[in-house]
């Protein structure tokens, strides 16, 4: 037998069932929504099916209503069915895994299982998404066959967005059953996976809340205000945006508060129980439901004047009154940010001198401390508690990766300076002469096993690629300021960009000309993909504005011309060079990233989450680095050659839509609906994986005899495009929904995308369309309300419209 | 010259495009049921006698392109003799057809003609399938092309017609129809065979027939508040909204029209005799206010004045451009004569059938009444007016 997971069951559609049920129905399991049945009911009212299925409607309408979406695409909605408790539990039998995501109450949760226990099909697997009870008081008393197959599966809020899955075992659990759904939710659901044990909040929350809690005391101690705590909790100790107090605005003060007390209550031995005991003046808060942003008003609130201007304000925990506030200033936030990497931005934080720097200090110190000593109790090793605080809290870094990065010796020495007291498995590391929790060695990382005291590979699916590891590992073949080309192994390469923002610059064109004649003569494939971190992350957000800015300024424009010429040419040298390319797009995706993806590719392996479109508009520009020519390609490729009189015009509008309104798709399935994505380009859903099925892809074609495409004249819309795309923004500029200059940029597109003066169906050489591209771009950049879009932009970081 | 009677004057009812009653039902099927329908209602005439056919279409192309206008005579049965062919002036498509069905009697070259009109908006969409703007003259006149909902705009915007005053006004369109449907009063409706698909258990599609008798497009239930709601449609800040607007709708309509002779050899009573017809063009980005040139035009070539008028359809192509004319005009001291069963706002505006739509309504009107004279008038895409006086037979 080969389990499979065909079709699922979540029962219950709250936030996190609605949740789990999208990411399910995303990745194409027919997914079975229950909920309960409405106490309430009048008796007409128990024999309408709509009345009793109002719960499950209103998650899923909810799921389905969602911004950002929880669904990869709104069709997606058509693979999620609803029911409720009573009529159609039976159904349970016939599905392949069955999740409870109902409320967190033991009784309920065990009566919910002993119904499971009695319908299901023996060796269906069941799993709890609880956060906190133990697995093994849900399962008591129930068959031996659900015991087996019985397991927890923590997801994190919002499921799409968040990597982390949480993998408990129950104390029955069958080893295959575990291996099974690691790897179900490792590659269809694209979700980084941290083994956990039947602990109090697992390892994500117990180590996330204490930090949390403990931060929350520490600031109160020691005086500072909610905004100084976050300016030191955010970007510049590898922490999210939000940092500490807007993420529990996010979270919610209700259910910080819930787990911090379920918490508090279960670990009755901890040496740092206190420090989930949630400070007095947040205590009021949850009382007086001043809950975040579900309730409009957390730490923090926006006010509008009644001039309907934003004022952010955030709550003075001695007065619970909400005030004004500026922006925190400390000498060490001042260093941090003067600082180049993200280990010298801590150092210079817990390492500072002032009033900041010793809060900071200490609510790191705790956390250090904290997660060293529930390891072996929560998780075997290190690598899962730094994971499941990259993958369910946004940080760059894990507690033992920050422990790493701002020295061990040193703050060790400091812990014990300050009285704190260090973990005795932490002092026997360094004193066996281990001075870090990780390192690199051949292009492995390895971590520290306290419990066998030495350091063994940090466990990874065969398919992952590390690119820093093998760079680590003299893998690297070539490099500039830009790009490397780096071996992937089985002569395979990967062009990685690793500029700002993965921009593209003069140096990375130049560069990925010398990487085609390299592989031409040495390698069998290609792969165009890069690991920069963050969230979403950026494969590339487009051609580097700055320098092409400074050409025009200087009246330079035939040098942007060549620059752009010899963009093209890469492009096409790429794309019809000997051997299989394939691109590996996530996150940003944008202007030059996507028509390095969509131009000089032959495939494109993307990740789920993909934000890719042709943007240039945005700065009064357009496609130049054939970005027209190949969307328009992409789009029409397939249409069979026998079907002769085809409307191009059906095509050619959603082409020209695309470019002329910067669509962005919100998904790799949207950026398939949109055209982008052809029928051969595939979607992954983790992002781990990405370059390691992109190395696979290429390697498949090589198997099978790749043979480069020819290329040929292609067929146009031709001027017939011109009079219909006149006639509409005249009518969208006269409805004040485009500017004069938009519909001065958008008419050249359309002329480029529709090749020109051409007769309608006429068949146009490829060059012709790149030609006509690079004019346009050069006669753009002439304009002067096209400079001031794009100084705009650099100065901003915002589209200007003119 | 000698008179044109129009001895049956007959419609289906207007339904919503896409999602109304006739959304599955192929125009030439609407348009062949009228067609035998017209004839059926005239005692003694025979599907033979009829010279030729003419039918108003604003988009005769796909499914009711290839000249639909001779197709649908065929499938409705009438003998090979009878001729048919389309003709297509936009929105007045159904009363130019008429007209010039008129026309053939007038001046003796026909004895009994039937003019029409017919669109399925569900088939084919406003614009048509391959809309193709002239490539060089669009770069300097765009608003050749321009769309209804910018023109209404333009007319709103130009002449100061407010977005109370348009929505008071789609109100009372609504509330009209709403009384007029409840007292039966559509006589001119011939209930209408409709398709569906509907799906079976194996996953098939079985086509089934129904009966459509009643206009599915109004409003029963608007209120001033919910129509004040709408956001507009067009134009950013405009005022034009779904509200306020006509309804895109499919429909057919029919007029059987005589000779003297005719009617006296068939011995009939005839309805109405069609006296004048005239166009007028007009600046295509505010072709809204066409019916404002085209009804002087017309009262000018009978003879008469607005007070002769006994009842007025005036097409409802947007509030702002109806009241814009009815207010130019004078006519808003006669807000009783027009439109006196709501218009195209409530009732759908089934673009090339519409002509011959507002014939029926209003000849039934005219009889129920007792009204001598009637008007009536349309706005055209591209800048254009048509009106007609029909006079009523003792």
């Amino acid at each position: 037998m080969h389990r499979k997971i065909r079709t699922a069951a979540v029962l219950g559609s709250g936030v996190m069932g609605g949740g789990i049920a999208a990411i399910l129905a995303s990745a194409g399991v027919k997914t079975l929504l229950l909920d309960i049945v409405p106490f309430d009911l009048t008796e007409d009212q128990k024999k309408d099916p709509k009345a009793r299925n109002r719960i499950v409607q209103a998650g899923f309408d909810t799921v389905v209503k969602s911004r950002p979406a929880l669904l990869m695409q709104p069709k997606d909605a058509n693979l999620i069915r609803v029911g409720n408790f009573e009529d159609d539990f039976d159904k349970l039998a016939d599905v392949d895994w069955i999740v409870e995501v109902v409320v967190e109450n033991l009784k309920i949760k065990r009566d919910v299982f002993a119904r499971i226990d009695k319908v299901r099909t023996p060796g269906t697997i069941v799993s709890s998404n609880t956060s906190g009870i133990p697995l093994k008081a849900m399962s008591e008393g129930l068959s031996e066959d659900f015991r087996k197959h019985f397991l927890g599966t923590h997801f994190f809020n919002p499921v799409r967005y968040m990597h982390l899955l949480e993998i408990i075992p129950g104390p029955d659990t069958l080893p295959e059953i575990l291996r099974f759904m690691a790897d179900f939710g490792e590659k269809r659901l694209g979700k980084g996976i941290v083994w956990a044990k039947d602990t109090p909040n697992f390892v994500g929350n117990r180590i996330g809340v204490q930090g949390m809690v403990k931060a929350m005391q520490l600031m109160v101690e020691e005086g500072l205000t909610i905004p100084e705590a976050d300016a030191l909790f955010g970007p510049v100790m590898g922490r999210p945006k939000t940092a500490m107090f807007k993420t529990a605005d996010l979270v919610g003060l209700d259910t910080l508060g819930h787990v911090a007390k379920n918490t508090y209550e279960l670990v009755t031995d901890d040496e740092e129980r206190d420090s989930f005991v949630l400070p007095e003046f947040v205590e009021q808060m949850i009382e007086k439901k001043l809950l975040g942003k579900k309730s409009k008003a957390g730490f923090y609130k926006t006010d509008l004047t009644p001039e309907w201007k934003k004022v952010r304000k955030v709550i003075d925990p001695a007065t619970l009154e909400y005030i004004e506030y500026g922006k925190a200033d400390f000498p060490c936030l001042a260093a941090a940010k003067a600082a180049k990497t993200l280990p010298e931005k801590m150092q210079a934080i817990v390492y500072g001198d002032d009033k900041g720097a010793r809060f900071a200090w200490k609510a790191t110190a705790s956390q250090l401390i904290y997660s060293a000593n529930r390891i072996p109790e929560i998780s075997d090793t290190i690598v899962e508690i730094d994971n499941a605080m990259k993958w369910g809290y946004n940080f760059e870094m894990g507690p033992f990766e920050t422990w790493d990065a701002i020295g061990v010796e040193k703050a060790v020495a400091k812990m014990k300076a300050d009285g704190m007291k260090v973990p005795e498995k932490v002092e026997a590391m360094l004193a066996a002469g281990n001075q870090t929790f990780y390192k690199t060695e051949g292009g492995r990382r390895y971590f520290y096993d306290f419990a066998s005291g030495t350091y063994k590979p940090v466990p990874v699916s065969e398919t992952q690629i590390d690119l820093p590891a093998l760079k680590g590992a003299g893998k690297t073949i070539k490099t500039c300021n830009s790009a490397s080309l780096i071996d992937l192994g089985d002569d395979v390469l990967c062009l990685e960009f690793h500029t700002k923002m993965n921009a593209i610059n003069g140096e990375i064109v130049d560069f990925m000309g010398e990487t085609i004649d390299y592989v031409e003569a040495n390698a069998a494939g290609l792969v165009i993909g890069n690991q920069a971190g963050g969230m979403p992350g950026a494969f590339s957000a487009g051609g580097d504005l700055a320098f092409m800015a400074g050409l025009a300024k200087a009246g330079k424009f035939d040098e942007i011309d060549a620059f752009l010429k010899k963009g093209q040419d890469g492009m096409q040298k790429t794309r019809y060079a000997s051997f299989p390319v394939v691109a590996a797009p996530y996150g940003l995706t944008l202007g030059g990233g996507c028509e390095v993806c969509i131009g000089a590719a032959d495939r494109i392996v993307a990740h789920a989450e993909l934000y890719m479109g042709l943007v240039e508009i945005g700065v009064g520009l357009l496609p130049g680095g054939g970005g027209c020519l190949n969307l328009w390609k992409k789009m029409t490729a397939n249409i069979p050659e026998n079907v002769t009189d085809v409307d191009l015009a059906k095509f050619f509008v959603p082409c020209f839509m695309n470019i002329a309104m910067a669509k962005v798709s919100t998904s790799a399935a949207e950026a398939r609906t949109n055209g982008y994505l052809g029928p051969n380009d595939r979607i992954v859903f983790n992002r781990d994986l990405l370059i390691g099925e992109a190395k696979r892809e290429v390697l498949r074609m090589v198997e099978d005899g790749y043979a480069p495409p020819v290329r040929r004249p292609i067929r146009v819309l031709g001027e017939a495009a011109q009079g219909m795309i006149q006639a509409e923004l005249f009518n969208m500029q006269g409805a004040g929904y485009v500017s004069e200059y938009d519909v001065f940029l958008a008419k050249r597109i359309a002329y480029v995308i529709s090749g020109g003066d051409a007769r309608t169906n006429a068949m146009i050489d490829e060059q012709t369309i790149l030609n006509l591209e690079r004019q346009a771009f050069c006669d753009f950049w002439k304009q002067e309300k096209t400079q001031a879009r794009v100084e705009h932009m650099l100065k901003t970081g915002k589209p200007l419209r003119n | 010259m000698r008179d044109a009677y129009i001895v049956t004057a007959v419609r289906t009812p207007g339904c919503r495009r896409g999602k109304g009653a006739f959304k599955d039902t192929r125009p030439e099927d609407l348009l062949s049921f009228i067609l035998d329908a017209a004839v059926q209602r005239t005692p003694g005439l025979d599907k033979g006698q009829v010279d030729d056919v003419m039918i108003g279409c604003s988009f005769p192309e796909a499914e009711q392109g290839l000249n639909v206008g001779r197709i649908a005579v065929q499938i409705a049965g009438f003998p090979d003799q009878v001729s048919g062919a389309t003709v297509n002036r936009f929105c007045s498509s159904g009363l130019e057809a008429i007209a010039q069905s008129a026309m053939r009697i007038m001046c003796g070259w026909s004895d009994i003609t039937i003019g029409g009109g017919l669109e399925s908006m569900t088939y084919v969409p406003m614009g048509g399938n391959l809309a193709r703007p002239h490539p060089e003259y669009t770069r300097e006149h765009p608003d050749l092309y321009i769309s209804m909902g910018m023109t209404a705009e333009n007319v709103a915007n130009r002449y100061n017609i407010s977005r109370e005053d348009q929505d008071q006004f789609a109100y009372e369109s609504q509330m009209k129809a709403s009384k007029a449907k409840a007292e039966k009063l559509y006589t001119e409706i011939v209930p209408t065979p409709a398709t569906r698909f509907v799906l079976q258990a194996d996953g098939t599609y079985k086509k089934e027939t129904f009966l459509q008798d009643f206009d599915d497009g109004i409003r029963e239930s608007t209120t001033l508040e919910g129509l004040a709601k709408l956001r507009p449609v067009f134009a950013l800040n405009g005022t034009v909204t779904a509200g306020n607007s006509s309804q895109t709708t499919d429909g057919a309509a029919v007029s059987v029209i005589m000779s003297e002779k005719a009617v006296k050899e068939l011995g009939l009573k005839p309805v109405a005799k069609l006296k004048f017809y005239t166009t007028v063009g007009c600046r295509a980005d505010e072709m809204g206010v066409g019916p404002r040139y085209a009804i002087p035009k017309l009262l000018k070539l009978a003879g008469l004045t607005i007070d002769d008028i006994g009842l007025w359809e005036i097409n409802e192509a947007f509030a702002s451009q109806a009241l814009y004319c009815i207010r130019e005009l004078g006519l808003d001291k006669y807000m009783d004569r027009i439109n006196i069963h709501g218009g195209a706002i409530a009732l759908g505006h089934p673009l090339g059938c519409t002509g011959a739509k507002l014939c029926a309504t209003l000849l039934t009107n005219m009889r129920a009444k007792g009204v001598k004279y009637g008007v009536e008038s349309m706005c055209i895409g591209g800048g254009m007016g048509a009106a007609a006086l029909f006079e009523l037979c003792d």
